[in-house]
C-alpha cells in the first residue's frame, strides 16, 4: 500500500510539479478555451446568417435569395457530412491559413456554424407565424420584422442549446494538436511523452470535466430562470 | 378607397376566393359575415397582401396594389390590421409594440411615437402597462392595444380579422367598445366577425360570404331582417 503512494506522488511529481509542467496545463487549457470561444462566437454568427437565408428563402421566388440558399444548403451538408478532423486538415494543408490557432478559429467556427444554423432555424420556425404578419401588417420590411421581432425571440428559445454548443466545442477541439496547436490535450500528450506515463491523460480528463460539468450546472440553471420568465 | 374585382385566390386544388368583386368606399364599415372555411378571413387578409392573390386587381386609394411593382409596405402603412390572436411583438414592452413601426419606419421621431403612444395608452385606460410585457396583459387588454398599435401608424382604413373571437367571453365587450369608438371617429372600416349583434349596430354594410363568393350584401338591415339568398337564411337561422 504504502508502495502504491509512493509510485503515485512520484507520478504525480513527475506529470505536474518537474520542470514547471502545471504551466503547461494552464497554457493548454487557455488556449482551448480561446478557440471554444472565438469559434462559438463565429459559429453562432454563421449560423445566424443561414439560418436567415434558409428561413426567408422557404417558398420564396426571389432569385437572390434562392441562390444564397443553394450556398448555405451545400455549406451545411459539405461541413456535417465530413469530418472534422479532414476540415481541419485541409484549412491548414492549403496553407492559406499558416498559424494553427487562427486555422483552429476558422475551422471550429464554421464547422460549429453549420450546427448551430440547424439549431437557430428551429428557434425562427418555433417563434409563432403571427408575430411576423403583425410586424410586415404594419409596413415594416422582411428583414426589419426579423431584426426586431422574430430574430430577438428565436435567441432566446435557442441560448441554452448554443452555450451546450460551447461546451461540446470545448472537448471537440482536443483535435487541434493535429495541426500543431498547443491546445490543452497536445501539451498533456507532450508531459506523457516525456515522462513515459499516462498520469498526465487522467489530469487532463479531470480538468476537462470539471469545467463541462461546472458549465453544464450554469446552463441548467440558465435553463431554469428562462423557463420561469417564459411563466408568467 | 378600395376597388377589388375579380379576386380569385387557390390553395392547391382548393378555390378560396372565387372572382370576388366589391367596393369599400370612404367611411363606410364593412362587415363581412359567413360560415367557417368560407374565404371571409382570405377575403380581408388578400386586402393587405399578407395572402397573395391569385388572379384579380385590388386598388387601393388609386393605386393598384396587386401590381407586382407596387410598394407593398408602402401600402401597408396606410392599412392598419387587428388579428383573432392579437399578435402582440412578445419581446417588446407594452410601449415599445406600438412606437416600434413608426419609429422603424421613421414616420414619427422617438419622441413623437412615444408622446403618441402613451397618449393611446391613456385613452384605452392602460397607461399603467406601459413597461410591461404582453404576456402580463389579459385577453381583452392584448387585443385593445393591438388596435391603438395599429391606430399609431395612421391608418385610411382598418382590418379586423374575428378581434373577440379568441376573447374570453367577459373581455369581448370592452374589445368591442373601442371598435365601436374608432367607427364612431369616421374610420373605414372591414371587419370580419361572428358578433351578429355588432354588426348589426356598427356596421353601415354587411357582405355574406360563402363558398368563397359575396352572395349578399346590404344594410344590416336588409341583410339580417330580409335576407333573400337561401344559404344566408340558413346560417343567420343558426347563429341568430
Amino acid at each position: 500500500m504504502e508502495q502504491f503512494f509512493d509510485r503515485l506522488s512520484e507520478k504525480l511529481y513527475q506529470s505536474v510539479i518537474y520542470d514547471n509542467r502545471w504551466k503547461m496545463y494552464l497554457e493548454g487549457l487557455s488556449l482551448t478555451l480561446q478557440i471554444a470561444v472565438v469559434a462559438v462566437i463565429i459559429g453562432v454568427v454563421l449560423g445566424i446568417a443561414v439560418a436567415m437565408v434558409k428561413t426567408s428563402a422557404q417558398g420564396s421566388k426571389n432569385p437572390i435569395l434562392r441562390f444564397f440558399n443553394v450556398i448555405c444548403t451545400a455549406y451545411t451538408t459539405v461541413i456535417r457530412g465530413t469530418p472534422q478532423m479532414i476540415q481541419l486538415l485541409i484549412l491548414y494543408g492549403i496553407s492559406a491559413i499558416p498559424n494553427g490557432v487562427i486555422a483552429c478559429f476558422i475551422g471550429f467556427g464554421i464547422n460549429s456554424g453549420a450546427y448551430v444554423s440547424e439549431t437557430f432555424r428551429s428557434g425562427i420556425q418555433s417563434v409563432d407565424g403571427g408575430q411576423m404578419e403583425a410586424a410586415r401588417s404594419l409596413g415594416l420590411t422582411r428583414w426589419q420584422a426579423m431584426t426586431s421581432v422574430v430574430l430577438p425571440q428565436a435567441v432566446k428559445n435557442v441560448l441554452p442549446a448554443i452555450f451546450n454548443e460551447f461546451i461540446m466545442l470545448i472537448k471537440d477541439t482536443s483535435i487541434a494538436g493535429y495541426i500543431a496547436v498547443n491546445d490543452l490535450t497536445k501539451n498533456t500528450n507532450s508531459i506523457r511523452g516525456r515522462t513515459y506515463d499516462s498520469t498526465s491523460l487522467f489530469i487532463a480528463a479531470g480538468i476537462y470535466l470539471i469545467l463541462t460539468y461546472i458549465l453544464t450546472q450554469i446552463l441548467k440553471r440558465l435553463e431554469r430562470r428562462f423557463r420561469k420568465s417564459d411563466r408568467n | 378607397m378600395i376597388e377589388i374585382s375579380g379576386l380569385t385566390k387557390r390553395y392547391g386544388d382548393h378555390v378560396v376566393l372565387n372572382n370576388v368583386s366589391e367596393h369599400i368606399r370612404p367611411g363606410e364599415k364593412v362587415a363581412v359575415i359567413g360560415p367557417s372555411g368560407s374565404g371571409k378571413s382570405t377575403l380581408l387578409r388578400c386586402l393587405n397582401l399578407l395572402e397573395t392573390p391569385d388572379g384579380g386587381k385590388i386598388t387601393f386609394d388609386g393605386t393598384e396594389i396587386t401590381d407586382p411593382r407596387c410598394d407593398v409596405n408602402e401600402v401597408r402603412r396606410h392599412m392598419g390590421m387587428v388579428f383573432q390572436h392579437f399578435n402582440l411583438f412578445n419581446n417588446l414592452t407594452i410601449l415599445r409594440n406600438i412606437t416600434l413601426a413608426p419609429v422603424k419606419l421613421k414616420i414619427k421621431s422617438e419622441e413623437d411615437a412615444k408622446k403618441d403612444a402613451l397618449a393611446l395608452l391613456a385613452r384605452i385606460g392602460l397607461s399603467d402597462k406601459a413597461d410591461t410585457y404582453p404576456a402580463m396583459l389579459s385577453g381583452g387588454q392584448k387585443q385593445r392595444v393591438a388596435i391603438v398599435r395599429a391606430l399609431a401608424m395612421n391608418p385610411k382604413v382598418m382590418l379586423f380579422d374575428e378581434p373577440t373571437s379568441a376573447l374570453d367571453p367577459e373581455m369581448v365587450g370592452e374589445v368591442l367598445d373601442l371598435i365601436r369608438e374608432v367607427a364612431r371617429e369616421g374610420m373605414t372600416m372591414v371587419i370580419v366577425t361572428h358578433e351578429m349583434g355588432f354588426a348589426r349596430e356598427v356596421a353601415s354594410r354587411v357582405v355574406f360570404v360563402d363558398e368563397g363568393n359575396i352572395k349578399e350584401t346590404g344594410s344590416p338591415r336588409d341583410v339580417f331582417d330580409s335576407p333573400q339568398d337561401a344559404r344566408l337564411r340558413e346560417f343567420l337561422s343558426k347563429v341568430i
